[in-house]
């Protein structure tokens, strides 16, 4: 797969502490097809967000990036910030959870759109701003001369999302990174921003990495999934496969925590515990500690990621868990 | 036939709008005519978006804000016609659960003070057993009583959100409104704090009122759902029903949002746009500016939460196709059953 538009090999990001390094990421690799959606799923402190920063090179004070990150086949890890400015917004482009965040207040939706434009397609102010108004207008914003003219107080949350995907998605990037993109939005919102971004990945042939921690909306807009698990890859596989025969406690755990529109289950699935230290990992799988299936080795040693099925990853010793279901019955 | 415990009747608060420069704007109907009545020891929640007056509705439950017009009943008895001290003791019958266990501990409170602070408040138990029932109530929701010592700021948000608990459980309420109680924690947190929120109301008859936007806690906790739109209800009944065959046409596309049901749904189901402004709510039926099936009735008569079946506020409700069955990912299927099966809960706290 010499077309990946994005390869993490090895992926480590450290940050010097009072108490000393701290490893939010530890290992982790994936790589994402161009027109394809990654999903990077987790909960919080899992390393989905610093992930996506350290793709992006927007790693707050003092963040370090071990192992490889490769766009489009070029290393980005080594880039000075003035390359790495160079790449963001043209070639790779994010998308944040909180856009009323990440828009400047003081312009206007059109103005914002427009400098990405000015700077990567060297457009003149004119040429960027008429093509903002598209660029608004194909992101489904009604009346987009008049919106481009208003600044981001004046619009909906949906709509700030909608500006921010035209901002993204102005300079045609070869990735568009997505973090937690509608959830400060409700549901019927999110549901067509969602819809928005597939259409534009179709459309563009954008690959997208899509971090979230909700598994329905990974089970409708994931091509691939990353499992995420403080710091670690704990499972990874094609969507479809990941849903039907998850193999990672974690992920089946997860399955069943979220409780289901059709209601059934009296009980939800618990996961106890909670998320170790990242201070002080523990020797062994990190999962170990809230496992119902751990054993004495998973205390002590890290499982590596193996493929067990073509193209389906899991970091477990106690895989296939199948097994323990044949002796059980 | 004994009183519900809690009944609204056509309960109605408006907040004043203003300007950045504090000139009247005119006033949003948060809770627009709202009547529901909650059966003791039942679960109801109320589902909707933002601005919809939910929370406010939640607050107006428990009399921390008063009504402009309308009653609010609690088991049988008109709470406005109470004397403040007459209140002040009806107080420890209710309680509220707020979202973010961050904000709703006071931090210079250890977790024994912040337990203990509604026992003494109501006269509950003398000093002296203070401590016995602190600990009791902190085993109730899953913590080891030798955290009593602590700080808010040591726990996890799931622990405190478990401490909040304890201190809604304090005084003995007979009813809970909780506001998000499960929104800010993670999926698998949330589902011990479901799981302890479950087993309390069953084991100890509570009344719960649960104000949530998400449709798959409140299909797994609640007996009866009410649907807001706006400030009004536009949908109430068995939540069981309601999800199954849900009548107004915003209660569907809320569920046909609700994402893990596979892409096949297709835009077709998708709202369009953003809820219209509370300050000008359209005239009419609410959400008739984003409804499909809306007509000329629709703007020009506020439809009746009428009953076939259970209660919907849809002019059209008698002509509209039975809503499409919806299907979710059951992939997984008895394997993953069985596997899940390990996750046994040993209600043991974090």
């Amino acid at each position: 797969m010499a077309d990946n538009v994005l390869e993490l090999r090895d992926v480590t990001v450290s940050f010097p502490t009072d108490r000393g390094l701290l490893r939010p990421v530890d290992g982790i690799s994936f790589a994402v097809a161009p027109g394809r959606t990654t999903a990077v799923v987790g909960e919080s402190g899992c390393g989905k967000s610093v992930t996506a920063l350290a793709i992006m090179g927007l790693l707050p004070g003092g963040g370090r990036i071990g192992g490889s990150i490769r766009l489009a086949g070029r290393e980005v890890s080594t880039l000075t910030p003035e390359e790495w400015r160079g790449k963001r917004g043209g070639e790779m482009a994010m998308v944040f959870q909180e856009p009323m965040t990440s828009l400047n207040p003081a312009f206007t939706a059109g103005e914002q759109v427009a400098e990405a434009l000015r700077i990567h397609q060297k457009l003149d102010p004119k040429a960027a701003f008429d093509r903002a108004v598209e660029m608004l207008a194909r992101v489904r914003i009604p009346d987009a001369a008049r919106r481009a003219r208003q600044y981001p107080h004046q619009l909906s949350g949906g709509m700030r999302q909608r500006v921010m995907i035209a901002m993204a998605l102005a300079c045609k990037p070869r990735l568009l990174i997505a973090d937690e993109p509608t959830t400060a939005l409700d549901v019927t919102v999110q549901a067509q921003i969602l819809a928005l971004i597939d259409e534009l990945k179709r459309e563009t042939g954008t690959a997208v990495v899509l971090i979230t921690h909700d598994l329905g909306v990974v089970a409708d807009h994931a091509d691939d999934v990353v499992v995420m698990y403080a710091g670690r890859v704990a499972e990874r596989a094609p969507a479809e496969q990941l849903f039907a025969t998850p193999q990672h406690p974690y992920t089946i755990g997860l399955l069943g925590a979220a409780p289901k529109l059709e209601g059934g289950a009296a009980r939800l699935a618990s996961i106890e515990g909670t998320v170790p230290d990242l201070m002080h990992p523990p020797p062994g799988c990190r999962f170990a500690a809230r496992c119902p299936f751990a054993v004495a080795k998973c205390r002590e040693e890290a499982p590596p990621l193996g493929e067990v099925l073509p193209g389906h990853h899991v970091a477990c010793w106690r895989e296939p868990l199948d097994t323990l279901l044949e002796n059980a019955a | 036939m004994t009183a519900p415990m809690l009944e609204l009747r056509d309960v109605v608060r408006a907040f004043p709008v203003r300007d950045a420069l504090g000139r009247s704007k005119g006033a949003v109907r948060a809770v627009d005519g709202v009547s529901l009545s909650v059966p003791r020891g039942s679960v109801l929640a109320i589902v909707g978006e933002s601005g919809c007056g939910k929370s406010t509705l939640g607050r107006l439950a428990l009399r921390l804000i008063e009504p402009d017009s309308g009653q609010i009943l609690f088991e049988g008895e008109d709470l406005r016609s109470l004397s403040p001290a007459a209140l002040r003791a009806r107080r420890r019958d209710m309680q509220l659960i707020f979202q973010d266990p961050f904000a709703s501990l006071d931090p210079r409170m250890t977790v024994e003070q912040a337990v203990a602070e509604p026992l003494r408040l109501h006269g509950i138990v003398p000093r002296a057993k203070e401590r016995d029932r602190v600990a009791e109530l902190l085993s109730r929701v899953g913590l080891r009583p030798e955290l009593a010592r602590r700080w808010p700021h040591e726990f996890s948000g799931g622990q405190r959100q478990r401490i909040a608990i304890a201190r809604a459980l304090a005084s003995g309420p007979r009813l809970i409104v909780g506001d998000e109680p499960v929104s800010a924690l993670d999926v698998s947190v949330q589902a011990q704090v479901i799981n302890l929120l479950q087993d309390l109301i069953r084991e100890l008859g509570l009344t719960f009122v649960l104000i949530s936007h998400d449709l798959g806690v409140v299909r797994h906790i609640a007996d009866r759902v009410a649907v807001m739109y706006l400030g009004r209800i536009v949908e109430e009944g068995p939540t069981a029903e309601v999800f199954s065959n849900p009548k107004h046409p915003y209660t569907r596309a809320l569920l046909a949002a609700v994402p893990g049901q596979g892409h096949t749904k297709g835009a077709a189901a998708l709202l369009e746009g953003d809820a219209p402004s509370p300050i000008d709510p359209p005239s009419g039926c609410r959400f008739r500016t984003r409804c499909p099936h809306a007509e000329a009735i629709c703007a020009a008569q506020i439809p009746p939460l009428a009953d076939h079946g259970h209660r919907a506020a849809c002019h059209r409700q008698a002509e509209l196709p039975p809503a499409a069955a919806r299907h979710e990912r059951d992939a997984g299927g008895e394997r993953l059953k069985r596997l899940q099966a390990f996750f046994s809960d040993q209600r043991t706290g974090e």
